[in-house]
């Protein structure tokens, strides 16, 4: 078991990936995922996950396991092997 | 059955057919999306289709709106499409309602499930509410590039639409144009029908997104 993290729209363009997987021993933060991701793919989610003051940008989804972490604990959010941490920017047009 | 309908008999039972051309349908938005929903929907044969929106046509919305053209620039918007859609006579009857969309909006009683037609997620948000009051079903999308989603509310589902898209109100105006548009209402319409019409399998809990750069669609699971 792993914790999984996939990445969606442009995220997996921008990336050329689907996603990555973890191996975590104890569980971490939705703050400290973004820090490993950041050190994967040179700081890219700090700067689309996150605004300048630390808090979640607008306009960006994580849900863990199918909840979005805004229903959740936000960043203070934890994950564990075996949890599947979904990104996308969601598409607001019509 | 419509003889205009004749080259769909073979995909539905003859209940399914019936219940078809029985359903009542309400467009919230006739901008990319709702024009194309209403164009979709007209062509297949359900019985009636509400048309809401408080908008009049504006240039920047023919690269995607269908239903209208240069000299309806300046127009009610739900004015426009439906003499749009008035002009191929077929028996769908369409009902224009020039009105914004509010909690307080009075639903029609025969309205069998809610398009999302809007362009941004503070509206839905609300629009979903109104859905929720009224105990309808209502089938998001959004589209933005290539990529887009969709996600069907059931009448009974306790998981709502911000409970998914939460943090996802922005300001900007997002890039659109026609054949992602076109594809994302096409497909919502599908989904909509196969819940409708009673298909095994219909997104329930499920996310649907659509990435047209990669040609790929993929199911994310919602709790």
């Amino acid at each position: 078991m792993a914790l999984k993290v996939k990445f969606y729209s442009l995220f997996r363009i921008n990336l050329k990936t689907k996603g990555v997987e973890y191996e975590v021993e104890e569980s971490i933060t939705i703050t400290e995922l973004i820090k490993k991701l950041d050190q994967d793919f040179d700081g890219y989610f700090t700067q689309k996950l996150l605004e300048e003051d630390g808090t979640i940008a607008r306009g960006t989804i994580i849900l863990i396991n199918g909840k979005n972490i805004f229903h959740l604990d936000k960043l203070e959010t934890k994950v564990s092997d075996g949890d599947v941490v979904t990104l996308f920017p969601p598409s607001a047009g019509g | 059955m419509k003889d205009y309908l004749k080259r769909q008999q073979k995909l539905f039972t003859e209940a399914q057919q019936q219940r078809l051309e029985e359903l009542n349908i309400m467009i919230a938005g006739t901008g990319g999306l709702g024009t194309n929903q209403a164009l979709q929907l007209q062509r297949i044969g359900v019985n009636k289709i509400y048309l809401y929106d408080y908008d009049q046509v504006e240039v920047t919305n023919l690269n995607r709106q269908l239903c209208y053209g240069k000299n309806d620039i300046g127009r009610s918007k739900v004015e426009a499409a439906a003499e749009f859609l008035e002009q191929f006579d077929l028996a769908t009857e369409i009902t224009a309602r020039n009105e914004r969309i509010t909690l307080e909006t009075a639903v029609p009683a025969d309205v069998d499930i809610i398009f999302d037609g809007l362009d941004n997620f503070e509206s839905r948000f609300l629009l979903d509410q109104l859905a929720a009051k009224n105990e309808i079903a209502f089938i998001h999308a959004g589209i933005e590039e290539f990529f887009a989603q969709i996600m069907l509310v059931l009448p009974e589902s306790k998981l709502r639409l911000k409970d998914v898209f939460a943090g996802s109100e922005k300001q900007k105006n997002p890039a659109v144009f026609s054949p992602a548009v076109t594809v994302t209402a096409s497909i919502q319409v599908l989904e909509a029908l196969k819940y409708l019409l009673g298909f095994d399998d219909y997104l329930e809990n499920q996310l649907l997104h659509i990435d047209l750069l990669s040609s790929q669609m993929e199911l994310i699971d919602l709790k």
